[in-house]
């Protein structure tokens, strides 16, 4: 994986390759942060196999990057992390899971809790890169304090053969978050579930999904924003059919968007809607000399780009 | 021959007849214009002759060059040259103009280019009319045709800028050596361009071949287009 070297925790398979703290941030291996850290271990769901625990304690100016790939077929990774990041401080985390052996097949299962304490902040961008034979089980839980602020960024650019992604969010006071999803779907099974409870007065959320389903591809996407304060919350989901073919081929995408409003001064909107790929835009592409796989190509980069 | 000829061209669209044996010759580095009443089949001629597979082709046969291009797709044959300027370009969300210009012609847009600032601006979304006008003939000019059909190009223009989109067209193209074909209901940027040709396309068919292009117009609007079928 390019700059995989780099990262502060690099793992292959159940091998760790690289671990090394960042300034201002402690890096560890769950399962050393279990052993050493008492506090940590009331997020953790027993003790962990692997994974990783970055604890930012102090205001840090460069990227914290973590990097977990799986290169063999019969590998089933558990991982379990723990982001921790103290009050007030501001880090950026980019974050990549893949495979290196595309053609081949293993399990990655992944549990994440991410504590952002008060006022801190935390840009996280997510890139998930699979092969067609993984299946993924990613489940994340964001915990927000108060006047803390996500942008989360998520965006699977190969998909595996099955995955199912849980993110969770939950605000206190006037904490908010921003939560961009996007998936490239191609011959998958795919379950993404995505919440925002907004528990604190003042919070605000806003979930931006969006889907291309192409050949093959079975989605079905939840997203739900949960107002149990006076809060504001706005959902998008936005869906893009490509190649519809025929019989099993055919991609399907299911999305279904919920709002559930528990206080009467909180406001919730959405919007939600599904096209496909004219015919008239590929017309247009191709006349300016792109073949149609490149126009597609073109086109859906605008759709996650727009 | 060098250039387009096209031969007995017939095309439908959902089992509908809408071409029903084109004849047209451009020469090289030739201007024609092309006249015709509303649904008479100009825009249909311009998207088959670039391979649109919206339509069927049921007859006749395209050449360029001397090749045949009939069944090619529309890829190849801008490969070989060949451009439309759209009347009514589709939007392209999330794609900007200066991303699309890179990727169709591998050449940046320049600072200087007096559009410049519609470069930073997704494809065709929220365009007025004559904004869309002016990003199709960035595009055109960045493929460096060899042979450009403009569908409407002056419509939703002002003077003004008919004059700048009729200058580029002589100067880019004309100038280098392509041929044009434009598609007009006006003569107004033929005051910049002086077609060889004029054709008049009624119900299908091209019916009249002309060299003085106002002399037809001038007809065109005092008797209409049914005083063509009788030329």
């Amino acid at each position: 994986m390019k700059g995989a070297k780099s990262a502060n925790y690099w793992q292959i398979d159940h091998e760790l390759k690289n671990l090394c703290p960042s300034k201002g941030a402690e890096v560890l291996k769950s399962a050393d942060a279990w052993e050493n850290i008492p506090w940590a271990r009331e997020y953790f769901k027993g003790k962990p196999k692997e994974g990783y625990f970055i604890w930012v304690k102090e205001q840090t100016d460069s990227p914290i990057f973590s990097c977990v790939s799986i290169s063999s077929d019969k590998i089933k990774q558990e991982m379990q992390n723990l982001l921790v990041v103290e009050k007030g401080l501001q880090v950026k985390l980019q974050g990549t899971c893949s495979s290196l052996q595309p053609s081949k097949g293993g399990i990655h299962k992944a549990q994440g809790k991410i504590i952002l304490k008060d006022k801190a902040f935390l840009q996280y961008d997510h890139v998930h890169s699979w092969g067609s034979k993984n299946v993924v089980w990613p489940e994340y839980d964001f915990i927000l304090g108060k006047e803390a602020k996500l942008e989360y960024s998520y965006k699977m650019i190969s998909s595996p053969k099955d995955i199912k992604v849980i993110t969770k969010v939950e605000l206190a006071e006037k904490a908010s978050c921003i939560l961009k999803l996007a998936a490239d779907c191609r011959l998958i099974r795919a379950e993404m579930e995505d919440s925002v409870f907004l528990k604190g007065k003042g919070s605000s959320g806003q979930i931006n999904l969006k889907i291309v389903a192409r050949e093959g591809s079975k989605i079905l996407a939840r997203s739900i924003i949960s107002a149990q304060a006076e809060s504001v919350g706005h959902l998008d989901c936005q869906g893009l059919l490509v190649d519809p073919g025929k019989g099993k081929d055919q991609p399907v995408l299911k999305m279904a968007p919920q709002l559930d409003c528990r206080n009467s001064k909180a406001q919730l909107t959405h919007e939600a809607a599904i096209g496909r790929i004219s015919s008239e835009q590929l017309d247009y592409l191709r006349m300016r000399g792109l073949s149609e796989k490149e126009a597609i190509d073109l086109v859906i980069n605008g759709f996650f780009a727009a | 021959m060098s250039g387009l000829e096209i031969k007995k061209l017939k095309a439908e669209s959902n089992g509908k007849e809408i071409l029903k044996g084109v004849e047209l010759r451009i020469k090289k580095g030739e201007v024609q214009a092309l006249l015709g009443p509303n649904a008479s089949g100009k825009s249909t001629l311009a998207k088959v002759l670039l391979g649109s597979e919206k339509y069927k082709v049921t007859g006749g046969e395209i050449l360029f060059d001397g090749k045949k291009i009939t069944r090619l797709s529309p890829e190849k044959r801008s490969k070989l040259g060949l451009a439309l300027a759209w009347q009514n370009p589709p939007a392209i969300k999330g794609v900007r103009v200066s991303r699309l210009i890179d990727r169709i012609s591998k050449k940046k847009m320049k600072k200087e280019n007096p559009f410049f600032n519609l470069a930073e601006r997704e494809v065709n979304v929220d365009f007025s009319g004559g904004e869309k006008k002016m990003v199709e003939m960035l595009q055109i000019v960045s493929l460096n045709p060899k042979l450009v059909v403009f569908d409407e190009i002056d419509s939703g223009l002002d003077i003004k800028r008919i004059g700048i989109v009729a200058r580029m067209i002589k100067k880019e193209l004309v100038e280098k050596g392509a041929s044009v074909l434009l598609i007009t209901h006006s003569g107004e940027i033929m005051k910049f361009l002086k077609p060889k040709v004029t054709n008049v396309m009624v119900d299908g068919r091209i019916i009249c071949s002309q060299g003085n292009f106002n002399k037809v117009l001038r007809t065109i609007k005092r008797y209409g287009y049914e005083r063509c079928k009788k030329c």
